[in-house]
């Protein structure tokens, strides 16, 4: 992982769950139009991963849950989709044995989601009224007490050695690196 | 949507709550971690410590957590400075964090700020 700044990491992130620290993901670049990325120093940004401590929780049951994820740098709003049977949206792009899956990994997600565990969350980079979000696709509870530790030095590491060099793609000179 | 725009909790260790720190503000919203001292269900107060630091922790809200003298938790909640200026941490989430190294928490603490202290002044500049 470890790159020097003449040799940018010739990679993207895009569909990588980007490990990023609250207050980097809530500073993440909106999108001029919602058919594009949020963008971290111009990069877009499409999946992410957090973790922290549930101190939030809002569950419409057979809607949605909506929770929050603070890691001690900030608050991370999140939300899980619970409507996989009832939207219309879903079911003109899903089949119904599909659906039936993703409900019930859903359910068995929103089950863990409970205010004071620590929590490890995957998902989609999503705007809402303005802001920035997770849409969750997995959620995973830590019970290593030193895994908020870990993930701490592994965000810092990350955005150090690996996102703070990725190249950004140009369509005239190939690559630039950014610092 | 206001239920969502949670409060986000400063990391500080105990040493950090001194009345001259900038964290020792009415309610100021924190997380800390200590060593449970001493509780009482009856008053709805705890004791942590750490090292010599001690700080009171009102556990009133936290009905579903277990507590054993001697283990380490931690803390979100807000800071009430009474007023002879000492301050008890209304808890609104709380852990047992029982096997937590302490020595890696509190220099990746350190190496944490710096890192977002770098990060906020690149993207003021």
């Amino acid at each position: 992982m470890q790159q020097n700044n003449n040799n940018p990491i010739p990679i993207s992130l895009h569909n990588t769950h980007v490990k990023l620290l609250a207050f980097d993901f809530l500073t993440l670049t909106p999108p001029s139009s919602p058919d594009y990325p949020f963008t971290r120093k111009s990069i877009p940004i499409t999946r992410a991963e957090t973790l922290g401590t549930i101190v939030l929780r809002d569950h419409k049951p057979a809607k949605f849950l909506r929770f929050a994820i603070d890691d001690g740098t900030g608050c991370i709003p999140c939300i899980l989709w619970l409507n996989h049977m009832t939207s219309p949206h879903l079911a003109r792009r899903r089949s119904p044995q599909d659906l039936c899956l993703l409900a019930d990994a859903a359910a068995r997600s929103a089950e863990m989601v409970k205010v004071g565990v620590v929590a490890r969350v995957r998902g989609k980079v999503t705007g809402f009224k303005g802001g920035v979000q997770i849409t969750v696709t997995d959620v995973f509870v830590e019970r290593d007490p030193n895994a908020e530790i870990l993930h701490w030095i592994e965000c810092v590491n990350l955005a150090k050695n690996c996102y703070n060099l990725v190249n950004v793609p140009s369509s005239s000179s190939g690559s630039v690196t950014l610092k | 949507m206001a239920l969502f725009e949670a409060k986000s909790s400063a990391l500080v260790t105990l040493q950090d709550l001194r009345p001259s720190s900038p964290f020792f503000k009415q309610g100021k919203s924190l997380r800390i971690i200590g060593t449970l001292q001493e509780y009482s269900l009856e008053t709805g107060l705890a004791t942590v410590i750490d090292g010599s630091d001690i700080l009171r922790v009102s556990i009133e809200q936290l009905k579903d957590l277990k507590f054993q003298v001697g283990s380490v938790y931690q803390f979100i909640g807000e800071l009430l400075i009474q007023s002879d200026n000492k301050a008890i941490l209304q808890a609104r989430v709380g852990r047992n964090v029982d096997g937590i190294d302490l020595n890696l928490y509190h220099q990746s603490l350190l190496l944490l700020r710096q890192f977002q202290a770098n990060h906020l002044n690149n993207s003021a500049t």
